[in-house]
């Protein structure tokens, strides 16, 4: 990848106006850590490479960055998947944001929203699942209930609760959250069993649609549970049900939220 | 004295499923209506509760009821097109097909959850429904308090 060009064109954007921050990935001691530029002289410090995991476009709704919009985000396919959605919730202008599109060889240079949706539609529109993750939902699945129950209950015992999960996602930017709400509270905060259960669906079921699959939540996790195994079944559910991907129209409608007379009902009675 | 022969009762300890049904105003509810003044007899192992639609119905309800020790949840209103509020229904079977999924791919599994759509007109069909559910959970057996679903008690 053309890592210097990249550095040039964040310093260019900074120099002349067209952005004052630019939003990507420094090195702290080998690892990848977000890095905030606004003095053109900084760019030289951006890196990438694919250890670079973090959802960017979760810093995009932060109030305290909202002074130096428009905002540069350097952005690899699934991260630009999440600004369109962004887009199509209204939750970021297209004049507020530039994206330094980072592909999976190669550098594609700075390019608006609809510049990074052309691009996504054009070269990105077959990203698979990952091939990891559907190997184990398929032995997931083949499990009997019971096993299921077990393996999730393992899973979820581990959750303590700390909300990175939450923190890393740039579609999880409710002001309140539901699992701060607590008249009445509907998820227990306890780390106990049935609010980590609780906690752990919900959170995946309100990305249904939503999720592009970038892989930060997981990321993110301190206890290291299996969230894409969560996120790519309701993914995958998304599309063999409704045949949307998320992320690829800045104009579409919200899946859940909208409806069509032909959706399926064979498990209705 | 005369004894009267003892109906045949239960034994004590067997397994009596508790069914939680989310109906809607206007359907449903006025279909389980029907059935209560038509004097059909059903099971006695649902509890309803009764919201204004099926669109109001979050996915943490059924998570609660499941938490709190319900054995099955059935989710039941107007049929497509018939909703009270035009769309209600339909907005909820697209929340239900995703929901139902991963709910299943987690241990919550379909023996468990029940979907319908139940007319004011279909007291029969209502009463048949929950003797329905009601069968299938007696075989399925009770929820297992080590789910993680359920609430874990404080020690």
């Amino acid at each position: 990848m053309d890592l210097d060009r990249l550095r040039r064109d964040a310093a260019a954007v900074l120099r002349d106006g067209r952005a004052k921050m630019v939003i990507g990935f420094r090195d702290r001691a080998g690892d990848r850590v977000p890095a905030f530029i606004t003095d053109p002289d900084g760019a030289g410090e951006l890196v990438f490479d694919e250890t670079c995991l973090a959802n960017l476009a979760a810093y995009l709704r932060k109030a305290e960055l909202k002074r130096f919009r428009p905002v540069a985000i350097v952005a690899r396919p699934h991260v630009c998947r999440s600004l369109l959605l962004l887009a199509a919730e209204a939750q970021i202008q297209a004049a507020d944001v530039l994206v330094l599109a980072v592909g999976d060889q190669e550098y594609h240079g700075v390019l608006d929203l609809a510049g990074a949706a052309a691009l996504l539609n054009e070269k990105y529109a077959e990203i698979p699942h990952d091939p990891e993750v559907l190997k184990r939902i398929e032995e997931i699945s083949a499990l009997s209930p019971e096993e299921r129950a077990a393996f999730w209950a393992e899973q979820f015992a581990k959750c303590t609760r700390c909300y990175a999960c939450r923190a890393a996602c740039p579609m999880c930017y409710c002001t309140r959250c539901i699992v701060e709400k607590n008249v009445p509270q509907w998820i227990s905060t306890a780390a106990a069993r049935h609010g980590n259960y609780a906690w752990n669906i919900i959170r995946a079921f309100h990305l249904a649609g939503r999720c592009t699959e970038c892989g930060a939540c997981e990321a993110a996790c301190p206890q290291g549970i299996p969230l894409m195994l969560l996120n790519v079944s309701l993914a995958r559910g998304v599309e063999e049900e409704f045949g949307v991907k998320a992320g690829y129209d800045a104009e579409a409608e919200p899946l859940v939220g909208s409806w069509s007379a032909d959706d399926s009902e064979d498990f209705i009675r | 004295m005369t004894q009267t022969e003892a109906k045949p009762t239960k034994a004590p300890d067997a397994f009596e499923p508790r069914i939680v049904a989310f109906v809607c105003n206007w359907c449903t509810y006025a279909g389980a209506d029907l059935a209560g003044t038509s004097r059909i007899e059903y099971a006695a192992n649902v509890r309803i509760i009764k919201l204004p639609c099926t669109g109001r119905i979050d996915p943490l309800f059924i998570l609660k009821a499941f938490e709190g020790g319900a054995d099955a949840v059935l989710v039941s209103g107007c049929h497509p097109g018939d909703c009270h509020y035009t769309s209600g229904n339909y907005h909820a079977r697209r929340r239900w097909t995703l929901l139902r999924a991963l709910l299943d791919f987690t241990g919550i599994d379909s023996r468990r959850l029940f979907f319908s759509w139940v007319s004011a007109a279909e007291g029969q069909k209502f009463a048949d429904l929950i003797d329905d559910i009601t069968t299938k959970v007696r075989e399925a057996g009770p929820f297992d308090p080590a789910n993680p679903a359920r609430r874990q008690p404080w020690t």
